[in-house]
């Protein structure tokens, strides 16, 4: 037994030399989705990324009593937390730049389709029309911390609340020195720094007609966001609804794309943009693109064409199943 | 072996007495069946039926054990309702078998609880041995040294308990004579 | 004759060398998120689980019995089967590395890297 000891003790010191770099990951329900955490830090850092998290789902939130939003919806001016502000700020922003193909203050539609809470209905073409007259970035006033509503107007941040939750544990992760973390926040995926041995991070974009990741981007320090129709959909009599809605039509948006993904530095931008270039369509979109910086696109049509911005081009590599595809690319010029 | 009846009564004794082996471990095997499972790793069970196996081998003959133990094998599939189990115990109760066999001639009756133990890792070595070729899963390979810690565990208490029991037994076979 | 000392030695050294290879092999993170699910040895079904939206119970039928694989977002286990031991249902979910084994019906599920190239995927 003696003579065993030593034999044990090495084997165990042989087990806990495996594992070397500090990693923390952990799961949270939060925004209606699972967010995945994984960052090369320690516990403590994990925790304060949690809470984050939490505390802007409470706050952001359209549905839970108490949220500043819910607040400013129930009395029509409110004024919120300084952080709050500024994502309305920067949220109509992204609303003027894309000419209200996103629009924040959609959500009396999408209560109406029943998409918050799943009771899902078909409303008739006057109901959207009526609607329709609500629905106005530009009527949200924005002064300092207080915003005011005009009456029937409701704002909803769900388009732009996971990417910018993405940016905020991204700088707050980097104020606490960890350099590499992959935040999955419900399909948002938000990349900080590179993978531990240095290579950059490999985000698959969803093949939105299949269960698979079409193709692999190479990224560093960069948000990658999806928006397509396959998310979140109900069907009735034969016809599918899905949960993107055009602000002009107050009804699903039928563009011809079947998803759009949208990588940048700037996970605010990249989620409001996946949604507002997926109301576009592909022409519009890829003129938007052309005009503006700091992001690029991948564009999947309904007829399972691929489109690629070219600063992606480079990077991006077809997953197994798919070498069949032929990447279009878009070029500035 | 045991078909070969001579008129003498030596091998219908033999037959007899070995059937009433093979009945005493089924009937174990049966009742162990029935006992919830200890923990949910496949594979890992006390298999005091080996009890009756090994105190045959030491009683008597690897002859017998081996006829006691195939009897048991076979009959104890049927029973069970699971004919895919046969291939599993068929494939760890012979290497059980072997390696009981091949020690017999070092060892001493008080020294069934290392025969078994080392019995009982064989038995769980031929039986993922087995599942593996069935399965076509070389993945399984990671249940291996659980199934050996188990093995020694569960051994050490069948053979414990083929060793206490092993004198009484002798003693009737023995007064059968 | 072999000493009783002697079988001491070499059945400690074996229950403490499987002992501390269990636990590195059981504790071990799984190598993936990809689950394979296997039936006599045939792959049946591959599915990727940080993908699945929506619960989806899989009965895999063989010559030999069913099993009710239950795949829900991010897990998977066996939810029901007629299998003589019940090993495969009492498991519970699939962790680590591990696999799920119904002997008796040849069924394995293990995760495995394999399929999976990248970190994480949108959408």
């Amino acid at each position: 037994m003696r003579r065993a000891l030593p034999l044990m003790a090495a084997l165990l010191l042989l087990l806990s030399a495996c594992s070397s770099a500090p990693r923390a990951s952990d799961t949270v329900f939060a925004m209606d989705t699972v967010m995945s955490l994984d960052i090369w830090g320690r516990e403590e850092d994990l925790q304060a990324a949690e809470d984050l998290i939490r505390s802007l789902d409470a706050s952001l939130s359209a549905t839970a009593e108490g949220s500043d939003i819910y607040n400013l919806n129930a009395s029509s001016a409110w004024d919120v937390s300084p952080d709050t502000a500024r994502l309305i700020s920067r949220a109509l922003e992204i609303c003027a730049l894309t000419g209200g193909a996103l629009d924040v203050t959609v959500y009396p539609a999408v209560l109406a389709w029943g998409f918050t809470i799943g009771d899902y209905r078909v409303p008739d073409k006057p109901e959207l029309e009526k609607i329709a007259e609500t629905v106005d970035y530009s009527a949200v006033e924005l002064d300092g911390v207080s915003v005011k509503l005009p009456e029937g107007v409701m704002l909803d941040l769900g388009a732009v609340a996971k990417g910018w939750t993405g940016d905020r544990c991204a700088e707050l992760l980097r104020s606490r020195g960890v350099e590499s973390a992959l935040l999955n926040l419900g399909g948002n995926v938000h990349a900080l720094g590179s993978k531990p041995d240095g290579s950059p991070w490999r985000v698959g974009v969803r093949d939105p007609f299949g269960e698979s990741y079409l193709l692999a981007l190479e990224v560093r320090d960069c948000a990658v966001v999806t928006s397509g129709g396959y998310e979140r959909y109900f069907e009735e009599g034969g016809v599918t609804y899905h949960h993107i809605l055009d602000p002009d039509t107050c009804a699903p948006a039928r563009s011809g794309l079947a998803s759009v993904t949208v990588v940048g530095p700037e996970g605010v931008l990249c989620d409001g943009l996946s949604t507002a270039l997926f109301v576009m369509g592909l022409d519009r979109a890829a003129a938007l693109w052309r005009e503006c910086e700091g992001f690029e696109c991948v564009f999947v049509t309904d007829g399972g064409e691929v489109y690629i911005t070219s600063g992606l081009a480079s990077g991006a590599t077809l997953a197994d199943g798919y070498e069949d595809i032929e990447l279009q690319v878009i070029s500035r010029d | 072996m045991w078909t070969r009846l001579r008129g003498d009564g030596m091998e219908l004794r033999r037959l007899i007495r070995d059937s009433v082996l093979a009945a005493a471990a089924l009937a174990i095997f049966v009742v162990e069946l029935h006992l919830p499972d200890l923990v949910p790793i496949p594979g890992v069970k006390l298999g005091l039926a080996n009890i009756v196996t090994l105190i045959t081998l030491y009683a008597l003959s690897p002859w017998d054990a081996l006829a006691v133990l195939t009897v048991r094998v076979l009959l104890g599939a049927l029973f069970s309702g699971n004919m895919m189990a046969l291939l599993y115990s068929a494939a760890g109760g012979l290497l059980a078998f072997f390696v009981m066999a091949a020690l017999r001639p070092f060892t001493s009756t008080r020294q069934l609880w290392a025969v078994s133990a080392l019995a009982a890792i064989a038995h769980n070595l031929g039986q993922i041995a087995a599942a593996i070729l069935v399965t076509s899963t070389p993945s399984l390979l990671v249940y291996l040294p659980v199934l050996a810690v188990s093995g020694v565990i569960t051994g050490l208490f069948t053979g414990f308990a083929a060793q206490f029991a092993l004198p009484r037994i002798k003693k009737v076979l023995k007064d059968g004579k | 004759m072999i000493k009783s000392r002697t079988f001491v030695y070499i059945i400690s050294a074996i229950f403490l060398l499987s002992l501390a290879l269990a636990a590195y092999l059981l504790l071990r993170p799984a190598p993936g998120r990809v689950a394979e699910i296997r039936s006599d040895g045939v792959l049946i079904r591959s599915v990727d689980l940080d993908l699945v939206r929506k619960p989806e119970r899989l009965t895999v039928t063989s010559e030999w019995g069913e099993n009710v694989v239950l795949i829900e977002p991010g897990r998977i286990c066996v939810e029901s089967a007629d299998c003589p031991d019940g090993v495969c249902v009492a498991s519970g979910w699939l962790d680590g590395a591990a696999p799920i084994v119904c002997l008796p019906h040849r069924l394995v599920i293990t995760l495995t890297g394999g399929g999976s190239d990248v970190d994480a995927v949108t959408g």
